[in-house]
């Protein structure tokens, strides 16, 4: 519990627990394991790339182009296989290349050649479209429908979606006990204090940007198992899904304060109020609203009760 | 403004390259009708990254997201109540004017007042506004024609110059002696240079910040609304393309994203110049995919030439 207040999970754990209340009693079969198993398969593609701009945001950084990316990946996944006759496990390889490349590129032009991240991920996230598109022109392609078996089951009873998140995320956690975990927290909450401390700060950022793009290319995996084909247009309104849960999360924009947990929190919160407003009844047209609203009940938590904590 | 007169040059010098070389591409690009269809286009990106210039002038991270937002607003809610008639033009435009000022207000205090950073602030009223105009468009189902006088302001033209883009000129021009010359503009200037200091000297930096942000409002709504003009209809997402296109105008054209600094002179000329590029990787026909890609890798070379000149 301390370490969750420390970490100021409060408001998002908080906002999550209760809109999944809301959602247990719409939805009475919520609870099931089916339910719940499908329900955290459909999150997973959102939650991991929400945790990828987390890392991005600690470190002092934004990322405007996962969004782009994960429709990179996906038609590189889709198209790889017919493209190059490769099977499944190459082209995945590949497709982690691609990902590596286009997190180092963004990290290059931000860390070495300090470009305002704002704007230049707006450039890159155009080239990676652009790629995407390459790729697939119309939606289309394939991947092998053994991935869709594989990320629909489960293993020890635990769906794999669920394994994939818990790594991903659990992998990041154990990074802090390491220098480069601290130093991607330490640069974005004073990047001159961390250079003063014999930090690298171009470095760190740049394997930050490499870390969390291994995350963008998890989610796009996930997608892919479950659209099993490629489409250049799916991924684009993740990149502001993305940065909505990280603000839920109680992530300081400002860099180097708040968790990743905190993201995944918030991209839980934004998929459950989806289906709160589904099984309500109330028709779709309210979802954008109550997306907004939610929001900025987020905010009024984190700068309005964080405020008057600190003063 | 020497220095903005320079990048307005650079910036317009680049543009007359790129238009020469699209007649060499695609003979007719430089045709009186063309060049004037490039500033129609321009106008409309120019007036919202105008918006960016001010909120970026007035510096904290200042940006806003909400303008695709609130044009879409000052748009759908206008053609609903224009019904396709003149009679009440002047009116609507009003209450658009005082709705999208209203919108930039709520950032303003979201922003001054609470400190909420501008980057969410705004992309959470975006959301609620959005939501707002989905809930709008399906409840009432409104009127979405634009009016003729609309048509005639935003898709005609007067002696062969756009009207829309006259308009624009005055506005800039406007907005360019307000920055410069007034001490309102000074007083927004100095909030983003140095806000402790702007306080010291007596500037009410709170005020300042969400008047700037209200002014950014009010002047997306009236595009909006405008726009409906040039596209003929109003419909949902009628702003969305000018979010971030209208940041990267403002940047390019040399306004710092650190706030204190920027003309809106070389601006206009960014306006210009990105949609001049646009249109000419639209002519060459190498599709959609290598027209991004190609956008995305000048858009950097900008950013690093700007960088260059920063330095020295």
């Amino acid at each position: 519990m301390k370490a969750i207040r420390r970490a100021g999970l409060l408001p998002s754990l908080g906002m999550l627990i209760a809109v999944f209340a809301i959602n247990a009693w719409l939805q009475p079969d919520l609870l099931t394991r089916g339910s719940l198993s499908s329900n955290i398969a459909t999150f997973a593609p959102t939650i991991l790339v929400s945790a990828a701009q987390a890392i991005i945001v600690l470190s002092g950084e934004l990322d405007l182009s996962v969004g782009a990316g994960v429709s990179m990946l996906n038609c590189a996944l889709a198209t790889l296989p017919e493209l190059a006759g490769w099977g499944i496990w190459p082209s995945a390889a590949a497709t982690l290349g691609i990902a590596l490349m286009a997190g180092a590129t963004n990290g290059v032009l931000v860390a070495y050649l300090r470009l305002p991240s704002l704007i230049v991920t707006f450039a890159t996230s155009a080239i990676w479209f652009g790629v995407a598109l390459i790729f697939r022109p119309q939606p289309g392609g394939s991947v092998s429908e053994s991935v869709g078996d594989f990320y629909a089951g489960s293993l020890g009873g635990v769906p794999i979606a669920l394994i994939l998140i818990l790594l991903a995320i659990g992998a990041w956690s154990a990074l802090q006990r390491y220098p480069l975990g601290r130093q991607i927290l330490a640069v974005g909450s004073n990047p001159i204090a961390a250079f003063h401390a014999g930090i690298d700060v171009r470095w760190v950022k740049l394997r930050g940007y490499c870390i969390a793009w291994c995350l963008v290319y998890l989610s796009s995996l996930a997608i892919s198992a479950q659209t099993l084909s490629g489409d250049a247009r799916l991924g684009l309104p993740y990149t502001l899904t993305s940065i909505a849960a990280v603000v839920i999360g109680g992530i300081s924009l400002a860099g180097g304060r708040g968790s990743v947990w905190g993201a995944a929190f918030g991209a839980i919160t934004l998929g459950l109020i989806a289906n709160v407003i589904y099984f309500a009844g109330i028709p779709s047209i309210y979802q954008e609203f109550f997306k907004g609203v939610v929001i900025c009940v987020a905010l009024s938590f984190t700068f309005i009760v964080g405020r008057r904590r600190t003063a | 403004m020497t220095e903005s007169i320079r990048t307005a040059m650079l910036l317009l010098g680049l543009c007359a390259v790129l238009m020469i070389a699209g007649n060499f591409v695609t003979p007719g690009f430089l045709s009186f009708s063309q060049i004037g269809t490039q500033l129609q286009i321009s106008a409309f990106l120019g007036l919202f990254a105008l918006c960016q210039t001010f909120v970026l002038i007035v510096g904290g991270e200042g940006i806003d997201l909400s303008v695709g937002a609130t044009g879409s607003l000052g748009g759908i809610v206008g053609a609903a109540l224009l019904q396709g008639h003149d009679s009440a033009v002047l009116p609507i435009a009003l209450l658009m004017a005082l709705a999208g000022g209203a919108v930039g207000a709520v950032n303003g205090l979201g922003i001054a007042l609470f400190g909420v950073p501008p980057l969410v602030m705004t992309l959470a009223v975006a959301s609620i506004v959005n939501g707002a105009l989905i809930i709008f468009e399906s409840a009432v189902q409104p009127a979405i024609a634009a009016s003729p006088f609309l048509v005639q302001l935003a898709g005609r033209a007067t002696l062969g110059v756009p009207n829309i883009f006259l308009l624009w000129v005055v506005v800039g021009l406007a907005a360019v002696w307000f920055l410069s010359a007034t001490s309102w503009g000074r007083k927004i200037i100095g909030t983003g240079a140095n806000p402790q200091v702007a306080l010291l000297s007596g500037t009410h930096v709170t005020l300042v910040k969400v008047l700037v942000y209200a002014l950014s409002g009010l002047v997306a709504a009236l595009s909006g609304f405008c726009l409906i003009g040039y596209v003929g209809a109003a419909f949902l997402g009628l702003g969305d393309a000018y979010v971030l296109s209208s940041i990267v105008v403002a940047v390019i054209g040399g306004t710092s994203l650190a706030g204190g600094r920027g003309s809106y002179i070389g601006v206009a000329a960014a306006a210009v110049l990105i949609t001049v590029l646009t249109s000419l990787l639209t002519t060459m026909q190498i599709g959609e995919a290598g027209r991004q890609i190609v956008f995305g890798c000048i858009l950097i070379g900008f950013l690093l030439l700007n960088r260059r000149f920063e330095r020295r």
